[in-house]
C-alpha cells in the first residue's frame, strides 16, 4: 500500500504545473550558480598559478645575481608576498573565502597599502551574497521545498480526495509516510539530477580536481543538502497538517521560512555581539602599545639611575612586558572566541544556519578558516622576521654606507618562507561538521513526528 | 465608485490572515532590528570615542622626530543611519593609519567574528527588500485570479464599474493593506531608536529618512504592481502564486547575486594583488634607476659623495616624478577598469527591482560605493595634509642630515643619541593637524539615486499597465 501512495503522490506531483516550474527553476539555478562559481574560481586559480610563478621567477632571479651587495639590498627591499591558494570546495559554500585576501605582505619596503584596497573591486559582489551552490539550497530549495508540500494535507482534505484516501483501509501513519517520501522524491530527484549535472560540468571544466578527498567532500556537502531539504520538507509537511485551507498553509509556511531561514540566521550574529562584547583590535594594540611605552619609561629610568644600567632587571621588564602583552592577546583571543560561539549557537535555532555551517565546514571555508588564515600569517611575518634577522646577521657595515656581505651565498631561495594554511583532512571537518549535521536529523525526526501526531488528529471532513 | 472598490478591497485584505501575519512580521521584525542594531550603534560610538581619545593621546606622546613617518592613526566617525541600514562597511567605525604618500592601512578583515560574513544583517534594506517584496506578493497574488475563481470578480463587473476603475482601486486596496504596517512598523522602529539617548537625529538625517521611507514605497509599490500583473495573467490563485515565487525566485534571489558574477567573467579585470605587484616592479625599477643616476654623476663628477649635490638631487625629483607618473597611471586604469565593470553589473543586476532599492537605500543612508569613495578621498586628503605637516616638522631634520652627509666624504651619515636628543626635545604635536570627516549632504545623496528612483517609478507604470492591459482582455466567466 505504501509503495502505491508513494507513486500516487509522485505522479501527483509531476503532473504538476509546480513541478514544471520548481524543476526549470532548479535546474536552471544549480546549473547557473556552478557555472559562474566554477568559472570564477578556475580564474582565481589561473591567478594564484600565476603569482606563485611570478614570485618563483623573481627569486631565481634574485639567487642568480653576481653582485652580493646589490643582491642584498634588491633583497632587502623585497616584498616576499604569501599568496593563499584558494579552497577548491569553494566553489560550492563560498564561505568566509571572498573575505580574506589573496596575498599577505611580507613587511618588505615596498609593501603598498593604498586606496586600492578599499575600492578596488567591483562593489556589487559584496552587496549580495555569492550565489553559490550552497546559497541556492539555503534559500531557494528551502522556499521550493516548502511551495511543494504545503497543500499535501490540506490541499487534499480542500479537494476532498483524503477522505477518499482514508475511507480505506489505510492507517494515517502510512498515508503520511507515503506523503512524505513520494514529496521528497519528487523535489530529491530534480535536484540529484541537477547538482549531478553541476559535477560533471565542473569535473570536465577542471574547475575541481577529480581527487578522492574532493570528490568525498562533494558528495559529504550533497548528503548533507538532502538533509536540510528533507528537514525543510518535513516542516512543510507539519504546517500542512496544521492547517486546513490551503491558502492558510501557504501564508504560515512563508511566515515560518521568513522568521527561521532569513531573520533567525541573520540576526544572531548582532545578538551575540551585544551579548558578549569584545574590545576592538585597536584597543588591544593601543593597550599593547602603552605597555611597552611603559616598559621603556621604566628601563629607561634605570638606565639613567645606574651608568651601564641593571641588565638583570631590564630583563625582568622584558619579560614581564611580554607576559602583559600576552595575556592581552589572550584575553582578546577568548572573548572573541566566546562571541563567535554564541553565535553559532544562536544561529544554529534555524536549520538553515546549521546548513550553512556544516556545508561551509565541509568545503573548508567557514568560520574556522579565519582562525587558520590569521595563525598562518601570524607564522608567515615570524619566519620572515627570523629569515631578515639572518639576512642582516650575515651584513657589516663598517666601511661607511656599502654593506660588508660575509658570506656570499648566502641566499637560498627555498630557505624563504611561504604562506601556508593549515586545511582540516575530511574526516576532522566531519567531526567538526557533525553537530550541525545532527540538528539537521534532529530537526527532521522532530517535524515529522509532529505531523504525524497532528495528523493523527487531523480532520478529514 | 472607486473609493467604494478602494474600502471593499481594504476591508477584505485588513480582515484577511496575511495582514495579521504582516502585521506581526513587520511588527517583530523591524523593532527588533531596530532595538538590535541601535544598540550596535551605541557600542560603535563608545568605540569611537575611545579610539579617538585614544590615537590623539598616543600622538601626542610621541617624542621621536623619526615617529613622523608612520603617519596618524584617525577614525572613521558613526553614521547615525546605520540603526536603520548596516551599508558597505562592515564595522560601524574603522581606524586607519594614514601615512606619508597616501599609504592608507585599513584593518584587517580576518579579526572579525567570522560568524558575521557569513549571515548579511537584518536591517531596514534586507527587511524590506526580500521580507517586505514577499509580503507583497502574497498581499497581490490573488487579488484577481482569487476573485475571478470566488466569482466576486463576475458580480463586481456586473455593476457599472469600468475595469480600469475595478484595477485601480484593487491596486490601491490592495496597496494600502500592504503598506500600512509596514509604515505603523517602520514608526514604531524610529520611535525605539531615538530612545536611546546617544541618537540625536539632525534635519540631514531626518530628510534622509524620509528620503527612505519613499524608496521603500516606490519599491513595495513596484513588487505589489508585479503581484497583480501575473494574477491578471492566470486563471487560479495557486497558479498565481506559483508563478510569482518562481518570479520572486529569479528577480529577489537570484538576479541581483548572479549579475555581477556574470559581468566579471565577461569583462575580466585584473586582481588589486596584481596591480600591486605591477606597482611593486616600477617602485624597484625606481631604485634602479636612482643608483644608476649616483653611479653616472660619481663618473662625471669623480667622487663619491654625490648625494648632496643639487644636479643628483634634481635627477632623482625627476625620476620620481616619472615613476610616480607610471604608478598614478596604472591606478588609473585599474580604478576605469574596476568602475566599468561595477558599472555594467549595475546596469545588469538592475533587472531586478531589488537592485535599484538596495543601492539607492545605501546611498541615501550614506553607506553606499558614493559615500566609500568620499571616505577614501578625505583620508587621501588628510594623508597629503599630514605629510606636508610631518615635512615641516622635520625640516631642521632632514636639513641637518644633507649637511652632514655632504660634508662626509663617503657619503654616510653618523649619528649619536645627543643629536637626536636635540631634535626630539624640540618635538612638539600640539599643532598636529586634526581630521575631520562629514557624511554626505541629502541634496548630495539625493542626486546619487534618482536613476534608481526613476527606474523604481518606470517599473510601477510598466508592471501597471500591463496589469491594466492584461486586465481588460481578462475573461471573467
Amino acid at each position: 500500500m505504501l509503495l502505491r501512495l508513494i507513486r500516487k503522490e509522485v505522479l501527483h506531483n509531476i503532473l504538476s504545473f509546480r513541478f514544471a516550474v520548481t524543476y526549470g527553476l532548479l535546474f536552471v539555478l544549480v546549473l547557473l550558480a556552478v557555472f559562474l562559481m566554477g568559472n570564477e574560481h578556475r580564474q582565481r586559480m589561473e591567478t594564484y598559478t600565476r603569482q606563485e610563478s611570478q614570485a618563483r621567477d623573481r627569486l631565481e632571479e634574485l639567487a642568480g645575481m653576481q653582485d652580493a651587495t646589490e643582491q642584498f639590498r634588491q633583497i632587502q627591499r623585497e616584498d616576499f608576498a604569501g599568496v593563499r591558494q584558494p579552497g577548491a570546495l569553494a566553489v560550492l559554500a563560498r564561505g568566509l573565502e571572498g573575505s580574506l585576501p589573496a596575498q599577505i605582505s611580507s613587511g618588505g619596503w615596498f609593501t603598498t597599502h593604498s586606496s586600492e584596497d578599499r575600492l578596488g573591486r567591483n562593489i556589487l559582489l559584496e552587496i549580495f551574497q555569492a550565489p553559490d551552490f550552497a546559497y541556492v539550497v539555503n534559500m531557494v530549495l528551502s522556499l521550493l521545498a516548502l511551495l511543494f508540500v504545503f497543500d499535501s494535507v490540506c490541499g487534499e482534505k480542500e479537494r476532498g480526495t483524503l477522505k477518499l484516501l482514508l475511507s480505506g483501509s489505510v492507517p494515517r501513519d502510512t498515508v503520511l509516510l507515503g506523503k512524505w517520501v513520494g514529496g521528497y522524491l519528487s523535489i530529491a530527484g530534480p535536484f540529484a539530477a541537477a547538482a549531478a549535472a553541476g559535477f560533471l560540468y565542473l569535473s570536465l571544466s577542471g574547475s575541481l580536481p577529480l581527487e578522492t578527498e574532493v570528490v568525498s567532500r562533494f558528495a559529504a556537502i550533497l548528503a548533507v543538502s538532502f538533509l536540510y531539504i528533507s528537514a525543510c520538507f518535513s516542516l512543510g509537511l507539519l504546517i500542512s497538517t496544521l492547517a486546513h485551507r490551503g491558502a492558510t498553509a501557504l501564508l504560515m509556511a512563508l511566515l515560518v521560512w521568513i522568521g527561521w531561514i532569513l531573520v533567525v540566521p541573520n540576526l544572531a550574529p548582532v545578538v551575540a555581539r551585544l551579548a558578549a562584547p569584545v574590545p576592538s583590535r585597536q584597543v588591544i594594540d593601543a593597550e599593547q602599545q602603552a605597555i611597552d611605552r611603559e616598559a621603556e619609561l621604566l628601563m629607561g629610568a634605570i638606565r639613567k639611575s645606574k651608568v651601564y644600567g641593571d641588565r638583570q632587571q631590564m630583563e625582568r621588564i622584558r619579560e614581564e612586558t611580554e607576559q602583559r602583552k600576552r595575556k592581552l592577546d589572550g584575553f582578546y583571543k577568548d572573548r572573541m572566541s566566546r562571541q563567535t560561539s554564541l553565535s553559532q549557537n544562536l544561529a544554529r535555532l534555524s536549520p538553515s544556519a546549521s546548513y550553512l555551517l556544516a556545508a561551509t565546514r565541509l568545503a573548508g571555508t567557514g568560520p574556522d578558516l579565519f582562525a587558520h588564515f590569521s595563525d598562518a600569517v601570524e607564522r608567515f611575518h615570524g619566519a620572515h622576521d627570523d629569515f631578515r634577522s639572518q639576512m642582516y646577521g650575515n651584513v657589516s657595515w663598517t666601511g661607511g654606507p656599502e654593506p660588508d656581505i660575509q658570506d656570499e651565498g648566502w641566499f637560498d631561495p627555498d630557505d624563504v618562507p611561504r604562506l601556508s594554511m593549515f586545511s582540516e583532512s575530511l574526516s576532522e571537518a566531519f567531526d567538526g561538521a557533525l553537530f550541525d549535521i545532527l540538528l539537521l536529523v534532529v530537526f527532521n525526526v522532530l517535524f515529522f513526528l509532529l505531523s504525524y501526531v497532528f495528523f493523527l488528529r487531523y480532520d478529514v471532513t | 465608485m472607486l473609493l467604494h472598490i478602494v474600502r471593499k478591497e481594504l476591508l477584505d485584505q485588513l480582515l484577511s490572515l496575511r495582514f495579521a501575519i504582516a502585521c506581526g512580521v513587520c511588527l517583530i521584525v523591524f523593532v527588533l532590528s531596530a532595538v538590535v542594531l541601535t544598540r550596535d550603534y551605541r557600542e560603535g560610538l563608545s568605540t569611537y570615542n575611545m579610539n579617538r581619545v585614544m590615537h590623539r593621546n598616543e600622538l601626542q606622546q610621541r617624542d621621536q622626530i623619526w615617529s613622523l613617518n608612520e603617519g596618524v592613526t584617525v577614525d572613521r566617525p558613526l553614521n547615525l543611519m546605520n540603526t536603520l541600514v548596516r551599508g558597505l562597511s562592515k564595522e560601524l567605525t574603522e581606524s586607519v593609519r594614514v601615512q606619508p604618500g597616501n599609504r592608507l592601512d585599513f584593518p584587517e578583515g580576518w579579526e572579525q567574528n567570522p560568524v558575521l560574513p557569513l549571515f548579511p544583517p537584518v536591517d531596514f534594506v534586507f527587511i524590506v527588500g526580500i521580507i517586505m517584496s514577499l509580503l507583497a506578493l502574497a498581499f497581490a497574488y490573488d487579488g484577481v485570479s482569487g476573485e475571478a475563481e470566488t466569482g466576486v470578480l463576475k458580480l463586481l463587473m456586473s455593476y457599472s464599474a469600468p475595469r480600469d476603475l475595478v484595477l485601480l482601486g484593487k491596486w490601491l486596496g490592495g496597496y494600502l493593506a500592504l503598506i500600512a504596517p509596514f509604515t505603523v512598523s517602520f514608526v514604531l522602529a524610529l520611535l525605539v531608536v531615538l530612545l536611546f539617548p546617544d541618537v540625536q537625529p539632525d534635519t540631514e538625517s531626518s530628510l534622509a529618512l524620509l528620503a527612505l521611507y519613499g524608496l521603500a514605497l516606490l519599491y513595495l509599490g513596484a513588487v505589489y504592481s508585479l503581484g497583480l500583473l501575473v494574477s491578471c495573467r492566470t486563471r487560479l490563485a495557486s497558479t498565481s502564486i506559483t508563478v510569482l515565487l518562481l518570479l520572486w525566485v529569479s528577480l529577489i534571489l537570484a538576479v541581483p547575486n548572479m549579475a555581477p558574477y556574470v559581468v566579471s567573467q565577461v569583462v575580466p579585470i585584473p586582481s588589486a594583488e596584481e596591480v600591486d605587484r605591477e606597482k611593486q616592479a616600477l617602485q624597484r625599477e625606481q631604485q634602479q634607476r636612482f643608483q644608476e643616476i649616483i653611479a653616472e654623476e660619481q663618473e662625471r663628477l669623480g667622487r663619491d659623495n654625490v648625494w648632496g649635490d643639487e644636479s643628483v638631487q634634481e635627477r632623482f625629483r625627476v625620476a620620481a616624478e616619472e615613476s610616480q607618473a607610471e604608478i598614478q597611471k596604472i591606478e588609473d586604469s585599474f580604478r576605469t577598469q574596476v568602475a566599468g565593470q561595477t558599472r555594467l553589473s549595475g546596469i545588469l543586476a538592475r533587472m531586478s527591482p531589488l537592485t535599484s532599492f538596495n543601492l539607492a537605500a545605501f546611498d541615501l543612508a550614506a553607506a553606499g560605493i558614493a559615500q566609500e569613495e568620499e571616505w577614501v578621498a578625505s583620508l587621501e586628503a588628510f594623508g597629503d595634509t599630514w605629510s606636508a605637516y610631518s615635512e615641516e616638522k622635520q625640516r631642521a631634520y632632514r636639513e641637518w642630515i644633507h649637511e652632514q652627509m655632504a660634508a662626509s666624504p663617503s657619503g654616510g651619515v653618523t649619528i649619536t643619541s645627543q643629536d637626536m636628543e636635540r631634535f626630539n626635545q624640540d618635538l612638539d604635536l600640539s599643532d598636529a593637524p586634526r581630521f575631520s570627516f562629514s557624511h554626505m549632504g541629502v541634496s548630495d545623496r539625493l542626486a546619487a539615486v534618482y536613476v534608481d528612483l526613476a527606474l523604481l517609478a518606470l517599473w510601477n507604470v510598466a508592471f501597471f499597465m500591463l496589469a491594466y492591459l492584461s486586465f481588460l482582455r481578462y475573461d471573467i466567466n
